[in-house]
């Protein structure tokens, strides 16, 4: 496989790859790396975080006290930053490379949040429980999760009064999109998931008191059908697959959709809806390595934020800074921003951002300091200036980086080859011409270099 | 004078010899003095109580309704014989009897949602609560009449859904010196020098630079622009003073913004709420009067219009712990000097006719509020914004 194929996969794949691994692939076919892929994403490792405290709340005899309900939701505001914490080391270190991802395109397609916080780790690991696994399962899975029910209010779905926000997005946004069903057929489902609920543990819980059991008529047909039933008809609809197809594509290949492309994938995805296949087949098609493809598109926050740490290991001395740089990023893990989830692409683009963006490896990574001594002279005022920068930033970002582990992670890389390793695109000629007049003083500051130019914000 | 003062003061003054910057300079005064009109939306995040805001303190239900959280008669700040104000509204009072203040009860929509999250996104996308959006009314604005990011500004660290459209995102900042600061490193003014526009425009990293340089010459602007003014008043020594204060501000330094965001947060007042909310009003009603006071000292409260909303009001009766759930309608206010209708613009909700959950029933669509601002003070199509035609109120 060619090395720049290899970084293309792991890039929209994972996170970027480093030297010796991308040494070690290139030399392998593209099937052999793509199984690799697979092969390391059969197991499944949910992350979880010490819950004893609120799940001895949460026994038996709980009682839904003011003063209970508050206890539970700041023991879960406190948790759920600790879980994105985890989530993002659990990003940069993990072994289930294919899996993780899934994780995270899932997390802002089944888009969900609550503020009991054993309600949303369960939610989170059934992500990744069928990251890869069957869609209609994963849908079904999805309908029953005690956090899903809250936050589309199927738990307030009843017989006599029918709330229908769950089975519309059951089908705008997690089945069929927009203008492919009826108002009609919203009422109908709805009554189709009444009586849906959880217990206090986050269980599923089915009201059968509350479920309406007379007949239904959901696209044209007609049945006493339950939730699983209506899952089952909208994806007989080959609507589905394509939909999904469109989202996997725009997420994975190029936010501008090849119709050819989707359609192909619709096709093989209809056929089983299996997660896996389909993505299988993605990372096989020549297409998925077509120039257009490769280094197109931009990097998600998370994306961002995940590949520096792969490349320069970097801890947050007050772990509530890496949520705020997520917060200043546009994306924190865990609270995303509707149920629509984050737009992404161009839309994580703006003033603010774009500006963050440039200046956070420097600001994190080497005391807000980017070199620019000429080239054939040393760069005298590096300390000094650092120093300055750290005083100025420390309060804001406080961090530890890896540097020996960079160093030794590309010990064989020549500091003028650095760029290949780093970019997924091309520079641009003016930053080219620039780079070129400046001096390579030592590989962690051309590193810094590299990650501060806008082409580092592709991939 | 000092020594700095005048160098700056000369350096302006020399620049105008210069004909291209006397004919900027020219342009901005007009654009900023001759009826440059603004808008400045505050949010109350939290769901402010607006029964105990507007108080319609002959009602008996009222009472009924709230033992122990009811307002007393004697100390409501009276703008009538039925209605008052939450006493630590004097501020507010004493706009109200210059004719500056129009409020508007029983604002909502229907279908209303009690989650603070969705309610909020449907007041910043002004959608259908069963509608999702993912770009705001403001940032709408900005698509179509925005002529650069720095054409709305958020008072915050990041923007808020309502300041981003579908192509242009407004800019958020709390403090132009450090968003400048953090723009203006030497070495991204080198990797674009000679990059031309038509290049920058189709692909993704085009876009990125673009957006680099658009980011760039805003923060300079906004920087280089502001700076020139401080203010002399005291304002509030906490977050929403300094937020109101930087606002005061850019206007009267005559930036090129047309709408600036800004927002006060802790309303969410379930528990012990009387103090909780005394505080909040308080705070809200001093900043409000020192900002206006501050604008009309610089002669642009004329071409300000503010505008201060909550994601929902709170339910009627009172609940056990001295507070009050989430609820429905509120009240809105509008603050500006050329209101026609000043005052109460119509009547408070009926306390009688709730709906199921016991919360009031809306009386005016919110976005025919807004509507109505981008229309008559914006001088805009609404339509082309909000998606939809909306019925025009008569407040301005």
């Amino acid at each position: 496989m060619k090395t720049k194929h290899v970084q293309h996969l792991y890039w929209r794949i994972g996170f970027g790859i480093l030297p010796t691994e991308l040494e070690k692939l290139s030399k392998k076919n593209k099937k052999a790396v793509v199984n690799g892929l697979i092969n390391a994403s059969k197991t499944i490792t949910p992350l979880k975080l010490d819950t004893s405290e609120l799940d001895d709340l949460l026994s038996g005899s709980y009682e839904k006290t003011r003063e209970n309900i508050k206890k539970v939701q700041t023991i879960s505001r406190q948790k759920t930053k600790e879980l994105n914490v985890a989530w993002v080391d659990r990003l940069a270190g993990t072994k289930e490379l294919l899996r993780e991802k899934m994780t995270l395109f899932w997390a802002n397609h089944f888009v969900c949040e609550d503020n009991n916080y054993v309600y949303s780790q369960q939610f989170h690991n059934t992500l990744r429980t069928h990251a890869l696994g069957n869609f209609k399962d994963f849908v079904m899975a999805i309908s029953k999760e005690a956090a899903m029910t809250k936050y589309l209010n199927t738990k307030q779905n009843r017989k006599q009064k029918p709330n229908e926000n769950f089975a519309r997005e059951l089908m705008e946004l997690f089945t069929l999109g927009v203008g492919h069903y009826t108002e009609d057929d919203i009422k109908e489902s709805a009554r189709a998931f009444t009586g849906y609920s959880h217990n206090l543990q986050g269980g599923f819980v089915f009201r059968k008191r509350q479920h309406d059991e007379s007949i239904k008529t959901f696209f044209g047909r007609s049945g006493n059908f339950n939730g699983d039933d209506i899952v089952n008809i909208i994806l007989e609809n080959k609507q589905c697959a394509k939909f999904i197809c469109r989202k996997m594509y725009r997420y994975f290949v190029n936010d501008i959709i090849d119709e050819n492309h989707v359609n192909e994938m619709a096709d093989v995805f209809y056929a089983d809806y299996n997660i896996e296949n389909i993505m299988r087949y993605m990372m096989l098609s020549d297409w998925f390595y077509d120039e257009k493809n490769i280094g197109t598109k931009i990097k998600s926050p998370i994306e961002f934020l995940v590949g520096i740490k792969k490349i320069v290991p970097v801890n947050f001395k007050n772990p509530k800074q890496l949520l705020y740089i997520q917060k200043l990023l546009g994306q924190i893990l865990l609270n995303p921003p509707n149920v629509a989830g984050w737009k992404g692409g161009r839309n994580w683009i703006d003033s603010n951002t774009i500006v963050m963006r440039l200046k956070l490896p420097s600001l994190i990574l080497n005391n807000a300091y980017i070199s620019k001594a000429k080239k054939g002279t040393s760069d005298i005022v590096a300390e000094t200036k650092k120093q300055m920068f750290k005083k100025k930033f420390e309060k804001r970002f406080k961090t530890e980086s890896n540097w020996s582990y960079f160093n030794d992670q590309f010990k064989n890389v020549d500091i003028s080859n650095l760029e290949n390793y780093m970019l997924a695109c091309t520079m641009g000629e003016t930053a080219s011409v620039y780079l070129e007049s400046l001096s390579k003083v030592s590989k962690q500051e051309h590193c810094v270099q590299l990650m501060s130019l806008p082409e580092y914000q592709m991939c | 004078m000092d020594r700095r003062k005048f160098l700056k003061k000369s350096s302006l003054a020399s620049s105008l010899f210069f004909v291209p910057s006397f004919v900027k300079a020219f342009e901005e005064v007009t654009s900023s003095y001759l009826g440059y009109k603004r808008l400045v939306i505050i949010q109350l995040s939290g769901g402010n109580d607006g029964l105990n805001t507007v108080i319609p303190f002959r009602n008996d239900l009222y009472y009924k309704e709230r033992p122990t959280l009811a307002i007393p008669k004697k100390s409501i700040i009276k703008l009538n014989e039925d209605i008052g104000l939450h006493p630590s509204l004097t501020p507010l009072k004493r706009l109200y009897d210059e004719g500056y203040l129009s409020i508007i009860n029983n604002v909502g929509y229907p279908n209303p949602v009690r989650s603070h999250f969705r309610s909020m996104d449907i007041w910043q996308t002004a959608t259908d609560s069963d509608k999702y959006m993912q770009s705001g009314w403001l940032g709408r604005y900005l698509d179509h009449y925005g002529k650069h990011p720095h054409s709305a500004i958020e008072i915050d660290e990041s923007l808020s859904l309502a300041m981003k459209g579908e192509v242009i995102n407004a800019i958020a900042t709390q403090n132009p010196k450090s968003f400048y600061n953090l723009s203006k490193d030497p070495y991204f003014k080198n990797i674009h020098n000679h990059q031309n526009d038509a290049h920058l425009s189709e692909h993704n990293l085009g876009y990125l630079y673009k957006s680099m340089i658009a980011a760039e010459s805003s923060a300079k602007y906004i920087y280089e622009t502001s700076k020139t003014i401080s203010t002399s008043k005291e304002y509030p020594n906490n977050s929403f003073g300094k937020q109101l204060k930087t606002t005061a501000q850019f206007i009267n330094s005559g930036i090129n913004t047309k709408v600036f965001y800004g927002s006060l947060n802790g309303f969410d007042t379930h528990v012990n709420q009387l103090n909780a909310q005394k505080r909040l009003l308080k705070n809200y009603a001093d900043c409000m009067g020192t900002f206006v006071q501050d604008l009309k000292d610089n002669g642009t409260f004329k071409d300000t219009l503010i505008l201060t909303f909550s994601e929902f009001g709170r339910r009627v009766k009172q609940n056990a712990s001295i507070g009050t759930d989430h609820g429905t309608a509120n009240n809105v206010f509008i603050i500006g000097e050329h209101l026609k209708k000043q005052g109460l613009y119509n009547n408070m909700a009926s306390l009688s006719d709730l709906d199921d959950n016991g919360d009031l029933k809306f009386e005016i669509d919110f976005r025919t509020i807004y509507a109505t601002v981008l229309n008559k003070w914006l001088e805009v199509d609404d339509e082309k914004i909000l998606n939809k035609s909306f019925k025009q109120l008569d407040f301005i």
